[in-house]
Parts: structure tokens; C-alpha cells; sequence
């Protein structure tokens, strides 16, 4: 079995969700992926987020977990020259500050390549490396909003919908894609390189199909639960308060088959489109069936009969479902202090590949320093002392 | 520099979203992609949304149009487009001579029946070839096995109960295509109790959780008792496609020690792995609900002609929105200073925010906000989108030739190697 990336190593200044994913994934993967932090300015979501109404971390635990963790002060010189050794020994550098502060930190991806000629810069910013609002800072409802997706998502009659963390994390997988096929460049042709993802332009990359309509002259508008092809197509109240199950019929034979289910004789509905014009009455008429029954037992019948349909599923679903453990997409994380938790693993499984994912817990601010300040940079015990006196690892 | 992935050929057999994105991303990152179709075209061909007619572009037509408010023929004709002919079309204006643009071949319809250009297949094939095979006979066959042999890596969507007839399952690939990285997408994987299961969009953002934590903010507080909505387009088979992508490159870096591999990707496990967060908040004690996931204060603003959105996370950011607001004397209660009280008062602070930005237009408190380094945003149109200023100056659209449908602006990839834009 082998770790596919294995033998790569990632110097880590991401911080947040969106950059800590991408290199989260590629720890999973093999890669060693070295944390950079430090006590006075820790990743922020090593902290609370009061305006979420959380007084917990966020995400940290899951996207540091196998990381390794070190202390730099990137605010002094000598910082600035500890974080270039690391990148010295790095095949990719990840960061996530706004455009042009890793210039002003001294660590630019100039002074990064007279470092390591050959190192690939991971840049993850909200609006790209260069353009008119490069400075902007950014969250991922607002990278849904400048990108056009969530004005797209949302009731036809009601408001925009705020994207939230599967915003951030996606970009975050898209990055980790980038890295990889920067990485199969510079094994050919030995050149490292910049890669730019704008959290913005990921969330456009979702309605590539509305902005080509768009285009063409069309106007896209969000339109609910609705298909512009199937109907039925949406989300029935089952059996139980606030229980729901999704369905989606793809053709007339398994509208024939749901028609049967639901008790429904009704030749109006024969072809997909007289059943998408008159969508809102199957819609009832759906929904008197779903809600006679719980919603996995209403998915289950419908998958027997060939149709597609899923329960709307909460965390507690999610984290019991033996479909998920079985295929490691959900695991348990046991941390350093004990306590386990569920963690979501890498989205993949290899043929020879089964030891990918999640290999530790998340690692306390310098866990890790013996192992990268002293075996990998040959630090001496007070080398290291000495800069730990001066706030340099801090 | 080359595009990160050039000299890399890719075969993809589709008949969804994920297998298709998966192909179309690593195209746009140098691949050369070829798209495996049986004689009728692949079913991607017949999704709406539709593009209009070459000459009618620019008379503004809804979305739904597109759709399938007219009639839809049962039978499909037989593809009259030959082997080898460019899908999507693609300009690539910083190396025309990729692929493409010298073709001789004419370019294939991508026509539906009778239903005009699907723009998803537009979208999700651009810059790819396409070759037909019919698997269903022997020739098809030995020409997917030749296509194979030249390929790195091999992306497919068939279900499992129809591989082995066809000969795509694990076990046949491997033992003709020992180097190849085959890379199979199903919604629900291809292990597991629910690897045979269907699974279209709307069922995987609900098998993943976050189709239960929609709409969250503001339309949820107007809309507490509707049914969940779902995010637009193809979002969670798109996390399969990216996973995918993934997936291919890693067991690409290994191929020369181990040979080919197995990569199954299920999209459920992709949306849910992107949905980490509930996860952990759940392992930390609580289970997420769309109610409850609203911004304390902040979130989506009704404008006078739009909506903005408004999210400050940290304290520079709430001293910058005060100052937007022009110090109102509520906003400059001392005990608000503290981020805990501000959290506990979230609704109150709401109403005076609301109240604030319901007369003014968007523009105004975007332009305004920013230069306070307050995180706000106009929610855009796509219209708004492709003619964003920034990402005009990015290129993230370029023109490709879209059969049937012209010349039009395409997105081209969220990433940019280089500080080049991205080619199809």
C-alpha cells in the first residue's frame, strides 16, 4: 500500500477554512504538511466565532488533523528566515493571506523560488492574485455572492442564499487539485509555479452552464427545488416533524413506477413535459404519500422500485450510516487527550492505496518542533532556545 | 510555461455531471480529454438549460425556456457526427495551436433533440474531442481498448450492473490497462450497501447533509416551514468530478512505482467531505439546523435595489461597520465592544442594520464598506458576473465557439497557473 503522496512536503501559512482544506486533503493523501502559526497571531478558528453563536473552534480540528504544528513570529526578520528554511525543504509553500502580504512578510513567491527554485505556490485568496478587487477580504457567503451562485440558489420568491462552509471547502479541494497537477509539471519539466485560486471564481465555476445562458442573452434566476427537465423533482415532508425525503424522476419510466407507489392514474401526467407544467400539483400529490412514511423507508421503497431518492439527512443520520464508515468517507478521530469525535476522510478510495486519511489528531501550537526544527532543519536544542528567548518561535 | 497538465490524455465515458467536470477540469489544466460516446450522443447532450438559436442571442429569454415547456421527441435520431470532431469548440487564445482551433473535421451538433444546444454539455465538454464507440458490439469494443491504451487515465459513470457486460468493470480494465489510473464516479461510490443506489443532484445534497441545512439567514427566517432548498445546478456531483480529479492526479504520481489503480469516487462522500463542518460540530456536541445556522448579525441585506451581503468576523471589521453606519448612538453602546455581547444581542443589532441599508442601493454600501475593509458583497447576476470589471481583467470568460450557438463568453477555469489565465 502506498501513500500516494508520500515523500511530499508542504510548508503550511494557510489559515481559516478554504487554504487549510486544500492541504488538509493532501495530508490525507501522504504529503507532510508542516502548520505555521504562532501564539500571538494563531489561526483564528483556533478560536471562538461568536458571530456564527458558537463559542467552540470551528473547523480546526478537522482540517489541521495530520498536520504538524510549529511556532514562527513571521513579524520579525529572523521569523521571515526560519519560514524560508522550511520552504527550503518544501516542494509547496500554501498560503492564504489577502493578496500582497506575503509580499510585505519578505516571503513573495520571487523571494520564494530564489529560496527553492522549484517550489509551486499555493495562493487561495477570495478574489485572485491580481484585478481590480484583489484586496478584497472575503467569507464564503460573500464568494457566493460576488460569484453568482447564490443569487441562483434560493425559494423563486424569496432572497439570495448565503453559501457557507461547503463554499470555503470546495475551494479548498479545487486548490489541493491545482497543487497536484503543478506538482506533475514541475516532476517534468522541473519548474515550480504560482497557482492562483479565487474563492470567487470557484463559486462562478458552479452555474458555468447559467453564465454560458447568460451569455447567450438568457436571464438564469433561481427557481427553488425546481428541474428545468424532471418533475417530480424536490423535497417531500415525511413522517415526523421537520423529516424530509428528496426525489427525483428522470423519466417516464420511473414516473410509471412512482405512479404506481403513490397510487396515481392520471394520463395528463404521461409525458415529462405535461408533468413538469403541472409540477405543483404532483407535488401534493407526492407529498400525501411521503408523509405516511418515515423518510428512509420511503427512499428505500422508491430505490427498489428504481428511482432516485434520498431522506434529507441530519448529522445524527450521517455519523450512524454504515454506507459511509464502510467506505471510511465518515471515521472516527481519536485525539491526543482521548476523546473521539466523527471526522469526514478524504473522498476517494485507492486500489493501493487503503492507509490514506486522517493518520493523527489536531496538534497543538508546536507539537512538532523537535521533529521539524531539530530533524529536519538540524536545529541544536539552543538554537532553537535561543530564538524561542527572542520570540522568534513564539 | 506549459499548462500544468499538458502531454496528459484523458478518456472520459459520461453520462453525468461528476464523470464530465472531473474531465473538464483536469482539461482546463493542459489534459487532452476525449469524451467516449455511444451512437446517440451522450444523454448530457439533452439537459437543459438550452441554449437559443444562432441569430436569436440577443433577445433575453427566461431560464425556463430552455426547459421542457414545449415538446420533447421520445426517439432519439442517430448521431449523424463523425469520429474525432471537436465537442465544445474552444479557443484558446494563448496557445491556439493546443487543440481545436486547426481541426478539420466539422464540429459535431450538440443539439438535443430538437431542443437546441444544451449549454451544461457546452460547458462541462468544452475543449474536448469526441469519439463514438458503441460498446454494445465488438468493434466499439477494440476501439475504447485501443483509445484506452494511449490514455493515462480513464473516467466513467456507467452504473455497476451494466460494467461488466460492457467490459468496464475493475477487473477487465485492470488486466488490459495494467498502467491505467481508471477512476470510476458513482453517487454512492462503488463499494458500500448503497453503491447501487441512484442518486441525481437534489438526492445527493440531501445525502450529504447540507441539503437539510438550507436556505439558512434570511430566507429561512421568511420561509421557516417550506421544504429545504438545494443549491444551484450540479453542485454536489461537481464535488464527485473535483474528488475525481483528485483522485487521478495522486494515483498519477505513483503510477510509475505501482502501475495503475482502482479510484472510486462516490459524490456523496465528496459533498459530505465539503460539509466537514457539521461534522465536526456535531462530534463537538451539536447538530446543525438551517434555523439555527444564521449569522448572529450580518447576512443577507435587503437594498433599496438588490441585496448585499454583510459578515464581520473580526473586531476591526465591527469598528469598520460602525463607522459605515455613521456611529449611530446604538451602535455605540461600550458594551457592545464585546464580540460575546454582540453575539448575545445579534437580533437587535439586526433590525438597526436592516433598517439602515433598506434605503440605501448597493453600490453605495459596497463602495463605501470596502474602503472601510468591511467583508461586503453585492450578490450578482450571472449578467453581473460576466461582465464583473475584475473578472474581465482576469479572464476568467474567454470566447469559444459554441456549435449552433455561436461565438460566446465562456468561464474558463476558478485557477490560474502562472498568472496566465486558464485554456481550454
Amino acid at each position: 500500500m502506498t501513500r500516494p503522496l508520500a515523500g511530499i512536503r508542504i510548508a503550511d501559512f494557510t489559515v481559516h477554512n478554504a487554504g487549510p482544506f486544500a492541504t488538509h486533503l493532501l495530508s490525507q493523501l501522504g504529503a507532510e504538511v508542516i502548520k505555521i502559526e504562532s501564539a500571538m497571531r494563531p489561526d483564528a478558528f483556533r478560536k471562538p466565532h461568536p458571530v456564527y453563536g458558537r463559542m467552540g473552534p470551528a473547523t480546526f480540528d478537522q482540517v489541521a488533523s495530520t498536520k504538524l504544528s510549529v511556532r514562527i513570529n513571521l513579524k520579525l526578520p529572523k521569523g521571515v528566515a526560519l519560514a524560508k528554511r522550511l520552504v527550503a525543504i518544501s516542494d509547496v509553500a500554501a498560503e492564504s493571506f489577502r493578496p500582497g502580504v506575503l509580499d510585505r512578510l519578505g516571503l513573495g513567491y520571487a523571494v520564494l523560488q530564489q529560496v527553492k527554485q522549484d517550489i509551486v505556490l499555493l495562493a487561495v485568496s477570495s478574489s485572485g492574485q491580481y484585478g481590480p478587487d484583489k484586496h478584497f477580504a472575503g467569507y464564503a457567503p460573500l464568494f457566493g455572492a460576488w460569484g453568482g451562485l447564490s443569487d441562483l440558489t434560493g425559494y423563486e420568491d424569496g432572497p439570495p442564499v448565503e453559501m457557507r462552509h461547503v463554499m470555503d471547502h470546495t475551494v479548498g479541494m479545487n486548490a489541493a487539485v491545482a497543487v497536484l497537477a503543478a506538482l506533475h509539471r514541475r516532476d517534468a519539466s522541473g519548474e515550480g509555479g504560482l497557482v492562483d485560486v479565487s474563492a470567487r471564481e470557484v463559486a462562478s465555476s458552479f452555474l458555468g452552464e447559467a453564465l454560458l445562458l447568460a451569455a447567450a442573452g438568457g436571464e438564469p434566476r433561481r427557481m427553488g427545488n425546481d428541474h428545468p427537465r424532471m418533475a417530480p423533482h424536490g423535497v417531500y415532508p415525511a413522517l415526523g416533524e421537520d423529516q424530509w425525503v428528496s426525489i427525483a424522476v428522470a423519466s417516464d419510466a420511473e414516473w410509471q413506477a412512482l405512479a404506481q407507489i403513490i397510487g396515481v392514474d392520471d394520463v395528463r401526467f404521461a409525458s415529462e413535459a405535461e408533468r413538469h407544467a403541472s409540477r405543483h400539483e404532483l407535488e401534493v400529490l407526492v407529498g400525501r404519500w411521503t408523509v405516511t412514511l418515515s423518510a428512509d423507508a420511503a427512499a428505500e421503497q422508491l430505490q427498489a422500485a428504481g428511482i432516485a431518492a434520498h431522506a434529507s439527512w441530519n448529522t445524527v443520520s450521517l455519523t450512524s450510516d454504515p454506507h459511509l464508515r464502510t467506505r471510511r468517507a465518515l471515521v472516527t478521530v481519536q485525539e491526543p487527550d482521548g476523546k473521539e469525535r466523527a471526522a469526514v476522510g478524504v473522498p476517494m478510495r485507492l486500489s493501493k492505496g487503503a492507509d490514506i486519511g486522517i493518520h493523527r489528531g489536531t496538534p497543538k501550537l508546536g507539537e512538532h518542533e523537535d521533529y521539524v526544527y531539530g530533524e529536519l532543519l538540524g536545529m541544536t536544542k539552543a538554537e532553537r532556545l535561543a530564538l524561542e528567548d527572542e520570540e522568534v518561535i513564539y | 510555461m506549459n499548462a500544468p497538465l499538458t502531454g496528459f490524455h484523458i478518456a472520459v465515458h459520461a453520462s453525468g455531471v461528476a464523470a464530465a467536470y472531473a474531465g473538464r477540469m483536469l482539461g482546463g489544466m493542459g489534459a487532452e480529454v476525449v469524451l467516449i460516446e455511444p451512437p446517440q450522443g451522450s444523454p448530457l447532450r439533452q439537459e437543459p438549460p438550452f441554449l437559443p438559436e444562432l441569430g436569436q442571442t440577443k433577445k433575453p429569454l427566461p431560464f425556463r425556456s430552455f426547459g421542457l415547456d414545449g415538446p420533447r421527441q421520445s426517439k432519439s435520431s442517430p448521431g449523424d457526427w463523425t469520429t474525432r470532431n471537436w465537442v465544445g469548440g474552444g479557443v484558446c487564445p494563448l496557445d491556439a495551436t493546443s487543440r481545436g482551433t486547426t481541426d478539420p473535421t466539422p464540429t459535431p451538433p450538440l443539439k438535443g433533440r430538437g431542443l437546441g444546444t444544451s449549454a451544461l454539455f457546452a460547458y462541462l465538454t468544452a475543449g474536448a474531442s469526441s469519439t463514438v464507440c458503441d460498446l454494445q458490439t465488438d468493434d466499439g469494443c477494440a476501439a475504447l481498448t485501443a483509445i484506452l491504451s494511449e490514455c493515462d487515465i480513464f473516467i466513467d459513470d456507467t452504473p455497476l450492473a451494466s460494467r461488466e457486460a460492457l467490459g468496464l468493470d475493475e477487473a477487465a480494465i485492470a488486466a488490459r490497462h495494467p498502467d491505467l489510473i481508471h477512476v470510476s464516479i458513482l453517487p454512492f461510490g462503488a463499494i458500500g450497501e448503497k453503491a447501487h443506489w441512484k442518486g441525481e443532484e437534489i438526492n445527493l445534497q440531501h445525502a450529504s447533509g447540507e441539503g437539510y441545512l438550507l436556505p439558512n439567514g434570511l430566507s429561512v427566517e421568511q420561509f421557516p416551514d417550506r421544504p429545504p432548498v438545494k443549491i444551484h445546478g450540479h453542485f454536489a456531483e461537481m464535488q464527485g468530478g473535483i474528488a475525481a480529479a483528485l483522485g487521478a492526479l495522486a494515483a498519477l504520481r505513483v503510477r510509475g512505482e505501482i502501475g495503475g489503480q482502482y479510484v472510486d469516487i462516490s459524490s456523496q462522500d465528496a459533498m459530505l467531505s465539503v460539509g466537514a463542518f457539521a461534522i465536526q460540530r456535531f462530534g463537538d456536541g451539536s447538530v446543525e439546523h438551517r434555523v439555527e445556522r444564521s449569522f448572529r448579525y450580518g447576512g443577507v441585506l435587503p437594498c433599496k435595489d438588490g441585496f448585499v451581503e454583510l459578515l464581520t468576523l473580526e473586531q476591526r471589521q465591527w469598528d469598520g461597520l460602525v463607522e459605515l453606519l455613521g456611529r449611530p448612538e446604538w451602535a455605540e453602546d461600550p458594551a457592545l465592544a464585546d464580540s460575546l455581547e454582540r453575539s448575545r444581542r445579534g437580533p437587535e443589532l439586526n433590525r438597526h442594520i436592516r433598517a439602515w441599508a433598506k434605503s440605501r442601493k448597493v453600490e453605495d454600501i459596497v463602495r463605501e464598506g470596502q474602503k472601510l475593509s468591511v467583508p461586503l458583497a453585492k450578490y450578482n447576476t450571472p449578467a453581473e458576473v460576466l461582465r464583473d470589471p475584475h473578472e474581465r481583467v482576469r479572464g476568467l470568460f474567454q470566447p469559444v465557439e459554441v456549435q449552433g450557438a455561436g461565438l460566446l463568453d465562456m468561464l474558463i477555469s476558478p485557477i490560474q497557473f502562472d498568472s496566465g489565465t486558464g485554456m481550454l
